[in-house]
């Protein structure tokens, strides 16, 4: 569903959602089902047991807010995960390779196919930027060339 | 990776993108923002709504002399988190070409009384 205009604000252009089949619900769906996934996960459960502990109330519906801004243009999340990111001392490239595996599971199962790739196109470059952040960015800001691989947009 | 903000920003300045953000990475000059490149998660959310098209990946080649200049400018120019008031003439500018040349600015947005870090403007970006 298209969100509506803000009467608010004449004159701004209409924010669409990135397809008008995306809506609330479905971001929602996703996002607990790709936790769902992460906390089953032998590897990356106990990662984010560790960090999250007892929130993960809040950092569900975090996470809702976080794919509403970037799937529907809300704005309803600020925050800066680059810098949460790179607290994550013991985080590794192999365990963002699995991250994506998972949401690529989890958004083919529960989005039409076409919604399904384009949540997987934003988690793979949001995923690149965390990484070049974490773990190829030198002090003076220089990005190395590394390149994660990105799944067949199929 | 990260998105860019171009030239066709200047004097225009919308801030439309600033809203969308997630990430709060915009940095607001006198007549134009800038992205930093540190902070952008490239989602891709601020492209499709900035009204003069100035935001483009930086994988595109008309991004690509602009990404020193978002660079250096994030580092001194205020974050910006909230959409202010457009320019009352933001419209007029908003296909012209060669606004770097002609009216880019390195002063800081933001309050007035309130300077913020000074920059110099020279050896930023020569043309497109």
């Amino acid at each position: 569903m298209s969100q509506p205009a803000d009467p608010s604000a004449p004159g701004r252009p209409l924010r669409h959602p990135v397809h008008e089949d995306v809506d609330e619900a479905m971001v929602r769906r996703v996002v607990l089902a790709f936790y769902a996934r992460v906390r089953a996960d032998p590897t990356l459960g106990p990662i984010f047991d560790a960090e999250i502990q007892d929130g993960w109330d809040h950092h569900l519906a975090k996470m809702c807010d976080f794919w509403s801004s970037v799937m529907l243009m809300t704005g309803r999340y600020k925050g800066k995960p680059m810098v949460a990111h790179l607290r994550l001392k013991d985080v590794r490239p192999d365990h963002f390779e699995q991250w994506l595996t998972l949401f690529r599971e989890t958004a083919r199962a529960e989005c039409p196919r076409h919604i399904a790739q384009m949540f997987i196109d934003r988690a793979e470059r949001i995923a690149e930027s965390l990484q070049l952040g974490m773990f190829f960015r030198t002090h003076a800001g220089q990005a190395g060339a590394f390149r994660p691989p990105r799944s067949e947009a199929s | 990776m990260t998105y860019v903000v171009t030239d066709l920003c200047i004097k225009c300045k919308y801030m439309d993108c600033v809203e969308v953000c997630p990430v709060d990475c915009f940095y607001e000059g006198a007549n134009m923002l800038v992205i930093h490149p540190d902070e952008c998660i490239d989602c891709g959310v601020c492209e499709p709504e900035c009204p003069a098209k100035a935001i483009l990946p930086d994988a595109d080649l008309q991004a690509e002399p602009w990404l020193d200049l978002n660079k250096r400018f994030a580092e001194v120019w205020p974050n910006i988190t909230l959409k202010g008031q457009p320019p009352a003439d933001a419209d007029a500018y908003r296909d012209e070409s060669g606004k770097f040349e002609k009216y880019f600015s390195a002063e800081p947005g933001g309050e007035p009384g309130d300077p913020g870090p000074k920059a110099e403007a020279g050896a930023i970006v020569q043309g497109r």
